[in-house]
């Protein structure tokens, strides 16, 4: 369980990193409009926040679930650590954003 | 009035994910001191999850209330930085998330002596992530509720 679990966030944190950073198509949504479109750079009011979320949780999702009925070998810290190395990429990344670079 | 409900609603099932991702945080690491407190891990293991999953849905369905409202008519013209404040703790909840729910179901599930120590990693980290993205939230809350 704790394989599958450290897979699903590494492939979690890898999705959302990726999605934003390479501008990937995602679901972007318009408050103002009520219209779902897909897009790789949202403009005015609409958020992509919705799109890349999804897109995250789906590949964690399948990750973890992909993962959970493979037989592995591999120690059950490794995917654990690799999870906490990609998520404080992420945080690294959006603090960065952070500072207006 | 709706969305100030949710924006309540939000609050309070907030500090509920956030309480008990620091509870499991302490008992996984409490189990990996070789002190196991396994019917708390498994209490959590549904506990932390559901006030994740539930207040992550409130906070959904206020953001684009937030977007038109408080981002649109007071932040983008008068206060840029908290913007960008507020953009990373949705990052930063988005990614504790998926920390709290992944290490809470591990802790509930993985009872072998070489998880414990990853789960208890998982889990801390979930858990400041969960404190930094509550604290940002108070603070642009306070600035400008919806």
């Amino acid at each position: 369980m704790t394989r599958a679990a450290g897979a699903g966030i590494c492939a979690f944190a890898l999705a959302y990193l990726l999605a934003d950073a390479l501008h990937l198509p995602v679901l972007v949504y318009d408050p103002a409009t009520g219209v779902v479109t897909t897009s790789r750079m949202p403009s005015g009011l609409q958020m992509r926040y919705f799109g890349d979320l999804l897109l995250a949780s789906t590949a964690g999702l399948g990750s973890a679930a992909l993962f959970g009925r493979l037989p592995s070998r591999i120690p059950v810290a490794v995917p654990a650590w690799t999870a906490l190395v990609l998520v404080a990429l992420d945080a690294l990344y959006y603090l960065y954003r952070l500072a207006g670079f | 009035m709706i969305d100030r409900a949710l924006l309540l609603a939000h609050a309070v099932l907030g500090f509920a994910a956030l309480f008990a991702g620091t509870h499991h945080a302490a008992y996984a690491v409490l189990s990996a001191l070789e002190r196991p407190r396994l019917r708390a891990l498994r209490r959590f293991m549904w506990i932390a999850p559901a006030a994740m999953v539930a207040q992550a849905i409130c906070g959904l369905a206020i953001y684009p209330a937030y977007r038109l409202r408080v981002r649109a008519m007071d932040f983008d013209l008068n206060a840029p930085a908290l913007v960008r404040l507020f953009e990373l703790k949705e990052h930063l909840a988005a990614l504790a998330v998926a920390l709290v729910i992944g290490a809470s179901l591990a802790g509930g599930c993985d009872r072998s002596r070489q998880a414990r120590w990853p789960i208890a990693a998982l889990s801390c980290a979930g858990a400041a992530f969960l404190w930094a993205a509550a604290l940002i939230g108070l603070y642009v809350t306070a600035r400008h509720p919806l």
